[in-house]
């Protein structure tokens, strides 16, 4: 069981240690100079020896948020290095493994991570009442209204959440041993249940982080109970192992039916499965909108790499139809279609987008419900697993997009209103034209990278079941073909029913006027990335980038399924 | 290469010239709205220029007695684009595609000249001009992939043309135009898939090449065959519209700017008559002939509900957009003739309706826009003060109920004819139905344009504050065209005709004839 860590293993979890080693570095230096060292996220100082006041460098507000961005752009780069030359033996102990699909998951958490920090850049005042700097303001009371709104002992705390987010979340992508996996995963839960509830504050934002806790902690219980009995019923608990016994047991044994049942509760409740997703929407109207946008993008592709590992590596029998595969073509069929019509009823644009991302978890699972249908040949499994990492790349510019918007307009810890985004487009076009490329996106309207990969789905759902059916009237087929080909009609009607509430958000925006006149400026680099990932969005729907991309996703497809 | 060019060149000008505003600097960006529209219409003259081009070098050079099927001129050499799902950007076309990328690159110039003064002016021709090349990109594309980007992306100007320059209930209009059709083709997207999925029996094999997807009907069982044929006519016809997915079209038609109707029911209505010849009738010729009756009932049904609900229209955009679905239907009833005659009419008449209801379209917008009103009868004697714009409405009414000489009347006669070969007496239906056509277009003219001097004998809106004025030189050049069009093409139809009748002889009817073989039904 013991295994030394060499100069290789070091190498492979660069983007991990690098990661650590920023966050030593936000906990220690804002502390640099002064007498009393703070104990994050608590008001508990512990005295030093050394030091009077901090030194302004140390002080200034603005410091961990820079520590942050520099930090997690390392990670990034020494995960794409890992990415675009895949180790020869990713192995790291017996618990991780680093391959392209592990890789390409830590890219993209860290990318979330990096937008989520350059829109904090402006954000997170600790007096909420406290007024933004303006254009108009001079370079000196623009400095002390900035340093009234942030607080730099605040904003270390915050970033430390979010790098031990990513912390938790790139290393349980790695993770190949189920205790490893739970361990990261409620790493990174635990620091998005803080995050939620960072604006304690308000009265929203209190009630979400608890509510969200709770409902989390409730999860993760029975999904660790789950975990109990698979390790009573096979006395292992690494993915390999389990995926043996898997395969060698005649037929289901209950006790292991019901650990990888309780454990889809888990993971269900990450990827926002009803009927698990009923916090969620709570969550994302809470929280402000960037660590939404997180929750909706990064903690769902997390929840979806459990959901993997846990369905297609471990619970996949030999030949036949795998046993959860009615269970979740039904739960996600219910879930697109709950998340759609609660989508279309609410007012609040963070609900809107936190029901419209429950029916995102529901497509996808439909895809993966074909894989576990029994007749998908092996090159179709990976075509759908490609499929939903694909989908799971390219939400986090069309998902994280709108939320970066909303985080640009909004006011800290408040709950929102459709009528924020009036008249948008008059005060900034171009961001109102990616907000509105956003929409078509997560609509899936062509040529938007949503639809590329809602096809890719869809065509998944269709290539595993179209070629079941075989009779001479169209009522005959019908009632021959496998029941997965219904779960293509389900999201392609859904796809539809979505549209309203999609193209109600643009429309605000392009013909409401401006009611209460206030025009918060956004900020520029904000602004310039809203627009890159809009234009990306069109970028990765159709021409050479898709093709780079699906190239990268299908490769992780493969590594994951091998 | 030139179809390429004809499809991505005005997508790429237009969104540019919508984004430099607000890129450029303050002086700069003004001087570039102020220029916009020449740029605009400069680019679509310049394509008008390049189909015109292709179309005279294609009738000139090309043997369309010999044309195989499959057989496509002005292609590019495909390459791929996504290859792991097998898509390329493979163009081409043939005498179905051909007259209508002509008709697209006639229609859009002549709507913007038409509303040459629009309000922002800066947003509004560039996105006729983004609109241009996704209509034209619909149908050279060759790829069932790029065929199905393209059909959607003509939404999203669409929605916007109607939504910003609309009329009063315009975002109902645009939020119901833009969900109607998008439900639609999600729908088509599944028989596109099941279709994709039959071109190969491995992943690898798969493509959405054109010719790879007709031919895949063969792999399919019969139930499947009529299945996916359903799901296709589901997207095309309600493109079309046909009766009974038709009624997003009266509102989005009566809502939109005077250019979003004329190229809405202009071009994009023949979107749907267009993919449902290239794709559900090519590749399922035997659902075709099984599903005959359907077709009869569906054309029937639009031609006869189309022209019934136009007599009781007041609005006159209203009764025009009908008009559009009644005569959408001739296009049904020429398909299901099963005949050269009639295919080639049913082509004709989408060639010909193309000219004529932007016209009826541009009249109606002149119309709303020196009368503040569309309601018919609230106007009279409008000969009497804006003679040009009467002329021109006589004249599109005219051409509409189908007078000989005029464009109409050549796709009525032949489709009639072919009817009356294939089902004999049954021809008096559509016959007599298209008798309604001329009862509301005489009572709206005699209502509207004659019968009274005095305005104010109907009751005009207050609004209203001068003198009613005749249309104005630009509005008067595009209806001149047109209208000269529609006469040309009604005395001179061969230009276009022969290379339609050619095609439906040596193509259409070929294929439908050996499925009816296959089928056991009469020939």
């Amino acid at each position: 069981m013991t295994s030394e860590l060499d100069g290789i293993d070091l190498q492979l979890l660069l983007p991990e240690l690098v990661m650590t080693l920023g966050l030593a570095a936000i906990i220690i230096i804002p502390n640099l100079g002064d007498a009393k060292f703070r104990i994050p996220l608590t008001s508990l100082r512990v005295p030093v020896l050394i030091g009077g006041t901090r030194f302004p460098a140390t002080r200034d507000p603005r410091l961990p948020n820079w520590m942050t961005l520099a930090t997690l752009s390392a990670a990034l780069a020494a995960s794409t290095m890992a990415l675009l030359d895949p180790p020869s033996s990713g192995q790291v102990g017996n618990a991780l493994e680093v391959d392209q699909f592990s890789s390409l998951l830590t890219n993209l958490f860290i990318c979330v991570l990096i937008l989520c920090t350059v829109s904090a850049t402006q954000r997170l005042p600790s007096d909420p009442d406290a007024p933004a700097p303006s254009e108009g303001d001079d370079e000196e009371s623009e400095s002390s209204k900035t340093a009234a709104l942030y607080d730099n002992r605040r904003q270390a705390d915050f970033h430390i959440l979010l790098l031990t987010l990513g912390l938790g979340m790139s290393l349980m992508a790695k993770s190949t041993h189920l205790f490893m996996l739970f361990v990261c995963l409620e790493l990174a839960s635990l620091s998005s249940y803080v995050l939620v509830g960072f604006h304690k504050e308000s009265k929203e934002g209190g009630e979400a982080g608890t509510k969200y806790f709770i409902v989390g902690s409730v999860a993760s219980a029975i999904g660790i109970y789950g975990m109990s009995l698979l390790y009573l019923w096979s006395g292992d608990l690494s993915v390999s192992g389990l995926s043996q016994s898997w395969q060698s047991m005649e037929s289901l044994d209950p006790i292991a039916a019901a650990g990888v049942g309780m454990m889809l509760v888990a993971f269900g409740f990450k990827v926002g499965a009803a009927p698990f997703h009923l916090a969620i929407p709570d969550a994302y109207s809470g929280t402000s909108s960037m660590v939404a946008g997180v929750l909706a993008t990064a903690s769902k592709a997390m929840g979806f790499v459990a959901l993997f590992r846990l369905l297609l590596t471990i619970a996949m029998p030999a030949s036949g139809p795998a046993f959860w595969y009615g269970t979740l073509a039904v739960i996600s069929v219910i879930t697109m279609t709950w998340g759609n019509l609660a989508a279309l009823s609410s007012d609040n644009p963070k609900r809107v987008f936190a029901y419209s991302s429950v029916a995102h978890a529901g497509y996808m699972l439909a895809a993966v419900s074909a894989i576990g249908s029994g007749i998908a040949e092996p090159a179709a499994q990976e075509l759908i697993v490609m499929a939903v990492i694909f989908h799971l790349c390219v939400l986090v510019l069309f998902k994280m997009g709108p939320f970066m918007v909303l985080s640009s307009i909004e006011r800290e810890g408040s709950s929102h209103r459709v009528s924020g985004l009036n008249g948008l487009a008059s005060r900034d076009p171009l961001v109102a034209a990616s907000m509105f490329v956003f929409m078509l996106s997560l609509a899936g309207v062509p040529p938007f990278s949503g639809f590329l990969s809602k096809l890719l789905m869809i065509n998944g759902i269709v290539t595993v079941s179209a070629g079941t059916g075989g009779a001479s009237t169209i009522l005959s087929w019908a009632t021959s073909v496998n029941p997965v080909f219904w779960l293509a009609v389900a999201v392609v009607l859904n796809s539809a029913l979505s549209m309203f509430y999609y193209l109600r958000m643009g429309m605000v925006m392009f013909f409401e006027p401006n009611e209460d006149g206030e025009s918060s400026p956004c900020n520029p680099v904000v602004r310039a990335l809203i627009v890159s990932m809009a234009i990306l969005s069109l970028a990765f729907g159709i021409g050479p980038p898709s093709e780079w991309l699906l190239g990268l996703a299908e490769d992780a497809a493969a590594a994951l399924l091998s | 290469m030139i179809l390429s060019i004809l499809s991505l060149l005005p997508i790429a000008v237009g969104l540019l010239l919508m984004a430099l505003p607000h890129i450029l600097p303050e002086g700069l960006s003004s001087q570039v709205s102020a220029i916009t529209r020449n740029i605009c219409m400069g680019v679509a003259l310049a394509l008008l220029a390049i189909s015109t081009w292709a179309a005279a070098t294609s009738l000139s050079d090309i043997d369309w007695m010999n044309i195989d099927f499959g057989g496509y001129e002005l292609e590019n050499t495909p390459f791929e684009i996504i290859p792991q799902i097998g898509v390329s950007w493979h163009v081409g076309a043939d005498a179905l595609s051909l007259p209508m990328i002509w008709l697209t690159a006639l229609v859009v110039p002549l709507s913007m000249l038409v509303e040459w003064d629009a309000k922002k002016g800066h947003y509004f021709h560039p996105l006729l001009l983004v609109m241009e090349g996704a209509m034209i990109g619909v149908f050279v594309a060759l790829d069932l992939f790029v065929f199905y980007v393209f059909w959607e992306m003509t939404l999203i100007p669409m929605f916007f043309l109607i939504l910003v320059w609309g009329g009063e209930d315009r975002r109902y209009a645009a939020m119901k135009f833009f969900i109607y059709t998008f439900t639609a083709s999600v729908v088509m997207l599944i028989g596109i898939l099941v279709m994709y999925f039959n071109t190969g029996s491995s992943i690898s094999d798969r493509s959405f090449d054109m010719i790879a997807m007709l031919d895949s009907g063969g792999q399919m069982s019969e139930g499947l065959r009529h299945l996916v044929w359903f799901l296709l006519l589901i997207g095309f016809a309600t493109k079309m519209p046909s009766v009974p997915v038709h009624t997003w079209l009266p509102d989005a038609h009566v809502q939109a700017p005077t250019a979003g109707s004329m190229i809405l029911a202009g071009v994009m209505l023949k979107m749907g008559a267009y993919g449902f010849l290239r794709v559900a009738v090519t590749a399922f010729p035997a659902s075709t002939v099984v599903f005959t009756p359907l077709l009869v009932f569906l054309g029937m049904a639009s031609l006869a509900y189309g022209a019934w609900v136009c007599m009781g229209q007041s609005n006159l955009k209203r009764m025009v957009a009908y008009s559009s679905v009644s005569h959408m239907g001739l296009i049904f009833l020429g398909i299901a003739t099963m005949q050269p005659l009639g295919i080639a009419g049913a082509l004709f008449m989408m060639f010909a309706h193309g000219i004529i209801s932007p016209l009826l379209f541009a009249v109606a917008g002149a119309f709303k826009h020196h009368y503040h009103t569309l309601e018919i009868g609230s106007m009279r004697g409008i000969a009497h003060h804006s003679p040009w714009l009467a002329g021109h409405m006589m004249l599109g009414w005219m051409a509409s109920l189908g007078l000989p000489m005029m464009a109409g009347f050549v796709a009525e006669v032949a489709v009639l004819i072919a009817f009356w070969m294939t089902f004999g007496w049954l021809v008096l239906l559509p016959a007599l139905t298209l008798v309604i056509t001329a009862v509301y277009y005489l009572t709206s003219m005699q209502r509207t344009i004659f019968e009274s001097n005095d305005p104010h004998q109907g009751n005009l809106p207050d609004t209203l504050h001068h003198e009613p004025r005749d249309i104005t030189w630009h509005e008067n050049a595009g209806m001149t065209i047109l209208g000269a069009l529609t006469i040309l093409f009604g005395i001179l139809p061969f230009f276009f005709w022969d290379m339609m009748s050619y095609w439906s002889t040596e193509v259409m009817v070929q294929l439908l004839a050996d499925a009816m073989q296959s089928e056991g039904v009469r020939p």
